[in-house]
């Protein structure tokens, strides 16, 4: 059986629906104690009604262009796999992507590439859920802790943290938009038009003071820059 | 600003029973169900279809996604709590999307009651905020989904080959572009670390530790140097 019939079938449907059953019912659980105790507090119906109007107005631009680039994850794998990783999940698409890209090396293939076949696909499965267990264990054993941690770790450094982020991120994307950049032709027009239009979008974001096209920018960026390097190619 | 007046100062011991306590037994307790579920897939996929990765793929997949993500186990969780509080990890780190949208979300409810972050009142709003984006979210996303995976089938087929071919490329490229922007010093640094090895053809296992450990050292030094230079 070929992977990408295996990869929407409903396993992985309902793998994702577990995941977010499990989502849901902790953040319905946490919402009721926090508004049984803010009712006894005198917070007014039409209060809770004023949050949870601003946290739906606010969720509303992120959600549309998750969706918009989930396109990519759909495209890559399959609309089941998309959900599963998407659904109640840690990384974002662009994480996912490169995880997925990680675990076909592991297996000695290239995401996406012709020799990608069941073994690729069965370690992206494997890599892409097991290696997010780190921030479920953070915060499920250690959120008790945080408060005490954030300073001893960062030796009183915060802005350390940041740029150390910053870094690593630099470090594994540097790593395959360089060996994008070496491969020539359309390949390597896709990943220098891609860079060139986030760094764009985002900084005009700041210019014409619209913060909303930053949950954009990285979506326009990255489907401009794929039809940039199919144009290129011909 | 109305809402403030009128929350009442919270009782420190109801405070506690009532929602600390049980918010992180539920926490711990959901979060490890999750971790559970997160090798369903796997285990899944071996007992239906009788395939699993050979123990070799897995060791070199993870270790590299692990390269990536293991700062990340630590300093995100760090970065993001005083916004988020207890209950905001929780959720935030099981749903994903926290700085796109758990963070703006918390912000958001919090400046619509009129409180500050980090006061119990504060995490309380939060969380309620967080919450509905959580609803939000996984309903809009498995209707994506569904629409998405039902449409792109119809896609004309050049759009179809060039996101076969050229849509990786381009993440990659926009991804490095957006962090470039808040790591101009650091952008060239992590380019040569990963293109030097390349082209000697050394393998990507060993290219992408050399380029993160190595971005992450000399960012640390040129960090350091600034600071004792301003």
């Amino acid at each position: 059986m070929d992977w990408k019939q295996i990869a929407n079938e409903p396993w992985i449907w309902i793998s994702g629906a577990i995941l977010s059953a499990i989502a849901l019912y902790q953040c319905t659980y946490f919402m009721i104690r926090a508004l049984n105790i803010m009712k006894r507090c005198g917070l007014q119906r039409r209060d809770i009604i004023s949050i949870i109007r601003g946290s739906v107005i606010t969720s509303f631009g992120p959600v549309m262009s998750e969706i918009f680039i989930m396109i990519a994850l759909v495209m890559a794998l399959s609309a089941g796999f998309a959900w599963q990783r998407e659904g109640a999940a840690v990384g974002s698409v662009f994480t996912e992507l490169v995880q997925a890209s990680n675990a076909a090396v592991g297996a000695g293939q290239e995401f996406g590439g012709k020799n990608f076949d069941m073994k690729g696909f069965a370690n992206v499965v494997f890599v892409m859920n097991v290696s997010c267990i780190g921030w479920l264990i953070a915060a499920g054993f250690f959120t008790r802790y945080l408060g005490a941690a954030r300073n001893k770790i960062a030796g009183g450094d915060i802005r350390w943290l940041s740029i150390l982020t910053v870094c690593a991120t630099l470090g594994v994307f540097g790593y395959w938009a360089s060996s994008s950049l070496v491969r020539g032709g359309g390949i390597t027009v896709a990943v220098i038009a891609g860079g060139i239009l986030s760094m764009f979008f985002f900084l005009l974001a700041d210019w014409i003071k619209k913060p909303g096209l930053k949950e954009w920018a990285l979506g326009l960026a990255m489907f401009g820059g794929m039809i940039i390097g199919k144009l290129y190619a011909g | 600003m109305e809402a403030a007046k009128k929350f009442a100062a919270i009782d420190p011991q109801v405070y506690e029973n009532e929602f600390s306590k049980p918010i992180h037994k539920v926490g711990m307790i959901t979060c490890g169900l999750a971790i559970i579920g997160m090798f369903l897939p796997p285990v899944w996929l071996y007992l239906q279809y009788g395939v699993f990765p050979p123990i070799s793929a897995i060791m070199v997949g993870m270790g590299l996604a692990l390269t990536y993500a293991v700062p990340f186990f630590i300093i995100e969780p760090i970065s993001y709590y005083p916004t988020l509080g207890d209950a905001g990890t929780y959720m935030s780190f099981l749903a994903g999307n926290i700085s796109n949208m758990r963070l703006p979300c918390a912000a958001v409810a919090q400046s619509v009651a009129g409180v500050e972050e980090g006061t119990k009142e504060g995490e309380l709003i939060a969380t309620v905020g967080i919450a509905i984006s959580i609803w939000l979210s996984i309903i809009a996303v498995f209707i994506g989904a569904v629409a998405t995976g039902f449409f792109v089938q119809f896609f004309p087929a050049w759009l179809q080959d060039a996101f076969k071919k050229f849509l990786l490329p381009a993440v990659f490229g926009a991804v490095f572009g957006q962090f470039a922007l808040r790591g101009m010093k650091y952008a060239p640094i992590a380019l040569v670390l990963a293109l030097v090895p390349l082209f000697l053809k050394w393998k990507a296992y060993v290219v992408i530790p050399i380029a993160v450990f190595g971005t992450i050292i000399i960012g640390r030094f040129i960090y350091q140097a600034t600071k004792k230079s301003a």
